[in-house]
């Protein structure tokens, strides 16, 4: 196992180290994510809760523009909330169901990836199929229609309280191929070297040899994919809202914001758009470089596309 | 590619100058564009706004809610059931067919056969031939609003429309799924012909040369009308100057509208009220007169019309907007957050409880803010909200199964009179006589029902007023509904097209009238 | 390589069946698409019986049935809302979408192929550097926020190019174009950058590492010993090469590129294909959902086929693994 001093003498932190990008990426994304986690204490107020929304001060335009309120320091939106507290709640509701639907595919893709790589045969042939099928269709249409069945089983109401849990299975069940395939390429390469059949002649069952052996050896593309698939998912779930198919307005993830702003742009209300879409191009910006940074690293050979 | 481009340019550009020679054109985009070209297809906005551009009714409303004579020169009511139609001499059909009361029956007949008009003309019989160009229109039962209803009357072809087409079907059938003639093919007496159409892409009028109305100064001869479905761009498109009319024009954009030196706005308060109805069958509180006061008292409807509607709304406290028989200038907007409070104690409810509500959001102007709005603020005083909005095509399928607590309903009488609020609203759901059937709230009450039937054949109008009056009254007292705003009507031109006098309150502006200097 | 194709084929099929399922699945679900017919004030009786008659009101396997034994004839359904069969709608339909997908084609080759190329034979150039940088940015910024960023600058407050629709559109045989006017050019302008916009770069970087890996191969050290032309080496020897991994990844990528249509025609109502989803969602317009679904299915097993087959005649390993 790797520790700390392990860590530190380290190729990676070396790396890093020297990289001024990739530490200022980590610095940002942490920023971010903190603020995300301790929404309550950050935010300046609760965008939820009804005490704090006066319709009668919608749309006052950030500090520094005419008009503008210091109690709202970048401004307000059409309901009268604080939009610097919706966009850190708006990007809290963005990176858990980043997060989550990432750590989806990613158990989804693993295991079939590992299993499927390692006995071959039908099972393989079977996922891999799968896999084509799934991937020539994207996200947003699998997501579409699975929206509409939902919504049907759940009752509309009652929607907006499954809608987190939704997307992240929309998000993670359709990309899965990404990760099974990277995992299964891995496999077929670890799969007939020495210690793999070293362990299977020594009569280890086929489940430990690939749990304790296999699988730390496809840890460094899982990291690299997981990185580049946060900022996937993010970025589609920012998609399904902007097309209304995603969160509720009443609770926003950015990509909703950005939404609910864009009739607002061409009349003069441009922060309620803009802000958001800034918020969310850092976010995902930061995630990607640190991707690029560990692509670089790891040099891991990924499945393209 | 760039070579070939600056070769062929020149030949383009002759092209499209070609298509601009005649003068004139007035290029139009709304929300959307009329979903057929068979005027009984659908009871729609969209739908009667085409029928007036290549239909004409017989009678029509004027701006200042009248009526004034169409197709139809005179009409007289020759007893409490009939009104004696004397129709235009030598008026002709797009075919070049002359209109004659043949074809008033045959447009009566139907709509009757007509899915969704036969509701509006359940109380008419077929109407009775006088002479070649008179004709009596009969309703079953003394029908005060029979000359309301005749602003629905756009006289079709009935030759044109007679008989089997290529395919061996009858033209006259009305078909909303699939292909029919009437869908396809238009005729009727109308200032314009549709001679392009592409569904949701664009649809071309031009004029009529055989129009019977010369007296009218309306000039434009060609109109393009573009469906834009999203309101900044349409307004991005008239301020670019690629569009020189649009309908309906977005609160958010009115003042920028109104500065810009190019274009000029018009509008005028509306008389579609916007509700919320809070269903007491699913939700015991709701049978609390009290609960429903509080609900009303916490909903700041005056806010939501300054702040969301931009103050393009008229705020409201009753179904009827000013101008109409039921009226009632004492029920005034009541916002009141502390009363709201205070009612929920009173009521037992002071810890609040939870519900959902449902509303549309591409219906009505910023209809999806608005209960954005309005379920925050019934979260100050502790009811707690799970809204969920949705397209209007899945919304009133939702609305009809009464999947949620509060839903959002917004109503325009179909004959500009108080009592069709009532009937559709407000009146004990009843299955067998149909009335009721927009009532999602379950609102019941034994007097308003009797008081909305009697004043049906009601033909003294100030016994009407008072009757409807009182009707407004009891509702409002015992918080049937929550009354948020009428919105405003909108039009947006160019300063060269004269919008002013061709729009009126039905919100059908009578294109054919159009001047453009 | 008839092995492969009779393979390539079934998968096909079972594919498109698979889809025509799921599509039917969803069909009931997806809200009723009378209310979207009929005006507000229509008796409940007189929708019942409405749906009745159109057969809404069978049992989902039966209208499955009834849809499968049409579809083989080609009847897809019939658009509630176009009342028109849906096959027609979206083969009226499909030209711009498939002239949006051209044009941001166009200029995802004619960009990505040199700047690719560029930033791997040169890669600490300035240039490329700043290009790495950029695709980096670029990638992170979604599509409809650069398509909502082009229409505020160029059309609100520059007024320079429109912001809606395809413009003049010319009629050539049931091909309307918009590739043939000043004006249809102006119109597609943004929505083909915004289209590429996501696309271009993940290109140049996708061009720019194969590229750099043929470099190091072992053929173009010896094509260097040998003292072959400079430009011949890149252009001919490595460039023919990065091809084939580009072309894999251009197939899967087009599901993308549809999914990102939806948008990019939302956006700037584009009047193709996946603004006519969106609005048949809107509208429960189930019979044009389905058949969109299908057209999708169809088109994506099309061009995958295709490019496995260039796949295969290029790099021959693939045909004997099909023929096993």
């Amino acid at each position: 196992m790797m520790t700390f001093a392990g860590f530190k003498d380290s190729f990676l932190w070396y790396s890093f180290k020297r990289d001024k990008i990739a530490i200022i990426s980590l610095l940002v994304l942490v920023l971010l994510v903190m603020v995300a986690v301790f929404a309550p204490l950050v935010a300046p107020y609760d965008p939820y809760d009804p005490e704090m929304i006066d319709i009668m001060n919608s749309e006052i335009p950030p500090v520094w523009e005419d008009g503008g309120e210091k109690a709202f320091v970048l401004g307000t939106d059409s309901q009268g909330r604080d939009m610097l507290s919706t966009m850190i709640y708006g990007m809290r509701v963005s990176l858990i169901i980043g997060f989550g639907a990432v750590a989806l595919q990613a158990i989804l893709g693993v295991f079939i990836g590992l299993f499927a790589g390692y006995h071959g045969g039908f099972l393989d042939s079977f996922f891999m199929r799968a896999a084509d099928v799934q991937l020539s269709f994207s996200y947003l249409m699998v997501a579409i229609f699975m929206s509409a069945i939902l919504q049907a089983i759940v009752g509309v109401a009652r929607f907006g309280e499954i809608a987190v849990p939704f997307l992240i299975l929309v998000i993670g069940f359709s990309q899965w191929p990404q990760y099974a395939r990277t995992v299964r390429a891995s496999v077929l390469a670890e799969r007939n070297k020495e210690y793999v059949e070293a362990a299977r002649v020594a009569g280890f069952p086929s489940a430990q040899i690939i749990i304790k052996q296999i699988f730390p050896n496809t840890l460094s593309p899982i990291l690299v994919l997981s990185t580049i698939q946060v900022a996937n998912a993010v970025m589609s779930e920012a998609a399904l809202s902007f097309l209304g198919l995603g969160m509720p307005i009443d609770r926003p993830s950015l990509g909703s914001l950005i939404n609910s702003g864009f009739e607002f742009i061409f009349s003069g209300a441009w922060w309620i758009t803009a802000l958001p879409g800034l918020l969310l191009v850092i976010l995902v910006l930061s995630i990607n470089m640190l991707g690029d940074f560990l692509r670089d690293v790891f040099n891991p050979k990924l499945y393209k596309g | 590619m760039q070579k070939l481009f600056t070769r062929l340019f020149p030949i383009l550009l002759v092209l499209l100058l070609a298509g601009f020679v005649q003068a004139k054109t007035m290029k139009l985009a709304m929300d959307a564009d009329p979903v057929s070209l068979d005027p009984h297809m659908q009871l729609s906005g969209g739908m009667l706004q085409y029928s007036h551009m290549v239909f004409d009714p017989l009678v029509r409303w004027t701006k200042e809610t009248s009526i004034e004579g169409r197709l139809a020169e005179k009409w007289e009511r020759k007893d409490e059931k009939t009104v004696r139609f004397f129709l235009k001499k030598g008026v002709k059909f797009h075919s070049g067919n002359e209109l004659t009361a043949a074809d008033v029956i045959w447009t009566v007949k139907r709509l009757k056969d007509s899915v969704d008009f036969k509701g509006i003309f359940e109380q008419f019989e077929i109407p009775v031939q006088v002479d070649k160009y008179t004709v009596d229109i009969i309703t079953k039962v003394p029908y005060p609003l029979l000359i309301n209803t005749a602003t629905y009357i756009f006289p079709m072809d009935s030759q044109f429309y007679s008989g089997t087409d290529a395919k061996g079907t009858d033209k006259g059938v009305i078909n909303k799924t699939g292909y029919s003639f009437a869908n396809d093919n238009a005729s009727g007496t109308g200032k314009y012909t549709v001679v392009e159409r592409q569904q949701g892409v664009k649809v071309v009028f031009k004029e009529f040369k055989g129009y019977w109305d010369e007296a009218s100064p309306g000039n434009v001869e060609e109109i393009v009308l573009t469906p834009i479905k999203n309101d900044a761009t349409r307004v991005a498109a008239l301020l670019s100057g690629d569009v020189d009319f649009i309908m309906p024009v977005p609160p958010q954009d009115m003042d920028r509208i109104e500065k810009a030196s190019n274009v000029k706005l018009v509008t005028m308060s509306g008389t579609r009220i916007i509700t919320l109805q809070l269903n007491q069958q699913r939700v015991e509180a709701f049978k609390n007169e009290k609960v429903r006061q509080a609900i009303v008292y916490a909903i700041n409807n005056a806010g939501i019309a300054k702040k969301l509607m931009k103050g393009r709304a008229t705020v409201g406290g009753q179904n009827s907007p000013n101008g109409y028989l039921g009226y009632n200038a004492d029920l005034t907007p009541r916002y009141d957050l502390k009363k709201a409070k205070q009612l929920m104690k009173d009521a037992g409810y002071e810890k609040g409880f939870e519900i959902s509500m449902i509303a549309p959001n591409n219906r009505y102007v910023n209809d999806e803010k608005i209960a954005e709005a309005a379920a925050s603020m019934l979260g100050k005083i502790g009811i707690k909200v799970n809204l969920k909005t949705m397209p209007k095509a899945q919304y009133w399928d939702k609305f009809d199964e009464q999947v949620a607590d509060v839903q959002m309903i917004g109503w325009h009488s179909d004959t500009e009179d108080t009592g069709n609020f009532f009937e559709f609203l407000l009146m004990c759901p009843n299955k067998e006589t149909g009335y009721g059937q927009y009532n999602s709230g379950h609102y019941c009450n034994a007097e308003v029902d009797a008081l909305t039937l009697a004043v049906q054949s009601e033909t003294d109008d100030v016994k009407r007023t008072a009757m409807l009056k009182k009707m407004e009254k009891i509702a409002y007292d015992e918080a049937a509904f929550v009354p948020l705003h009428w919105q405003d009507l909108s039009w947006a031109g160019k300063t060269n097209l004269q919008i002013a006098p061709i729009v009126n309150v039905m919100n059908f502006p009578y294109f054919g009238d159009l001047v453009i200097e | 390589m008839i092995a492969f194709m009779i393979r390539r084929i079934t998968q096909a099929l079972i594919v498109i069946i698979i889809i025509s399922i799921i599509g039917f699945a969803i069909k009931q679900s997806v809200g009723d698409p009378l209310r979207e017919l009929m005006g507000i004030s229509v008796s409940m009786e007189e929708r019942e019986e409405f749906r009745e008659k159109l057969g809404l009101n069978d049992p989902w396997y039966v209208q499955y049935g009834r849809f499968l034994g049409n579809a083989v004839k080609g009847d897809l359904g019939t658009s509630m809302f176009y009342k028109r069969p849906a096959t027609e709608v979206i083969l009226e339909k499909a030209p711009a979408t498939l002239e949006l997908v051209f044009v941001s084609s166009l200029i995802i080759i004619f960009l990505s192929v040199p700047l690719g190329i560029f930033s791997a034979i040169k890669p600490n150039s300035l240039l490329s550097r700043l290009l790495m940088g950029g695709s980096i940015v670029g990638v992170s910024i979604p599509v409809f926020l650069t398509a909502i960023m082009m229409v505020y600058v160029f059309s609100i407050k520059l007024g320079w190019l429109p912001s809606y629709g395809r413009g003049e559109v010319v009629m050539i045989g049931g091909w309307g174009t918009g590739l043939l006017t000043v004006d249809g050019w102006k119109h597609i302008i943004m929505p083909s950058i915004a289209l590429s916009s996501i696309m271009l770069p993940l290109f140049i970087r996708l061009i720019r590492s194969e590229m750099m890996e043929v470099l190091e191969s072992e053929y173009i050290k010896y094509a260097w010993a040998k003292g072959i032309n400079k430009k011949r080496v890149w252009f001919v020897h490595a460039f023919k090469n990065t091809l084939l991994p580009v072309i894999t990844v251009g197939g899967v990528q087009l599901g993308v590129t549809i999914a990102f249509t939806i948008l990019t025609e939302t956006v700037f109502q584009w009047q193709g294909l996946g603004f006519m989803f969106m609005e048949a969602v809107e509208r429960s317009d189930a019979p044009l959902l389905v058949a969109y679904l299908m057209f999708v299915g169809i088109v994506m097993v099309g061009v995958n086929t295709i490019v496995d087959m260039i796949y295969g005649l290029v790099n021959p390993t693939v045909r004997i693994a099909g023929v096993k």
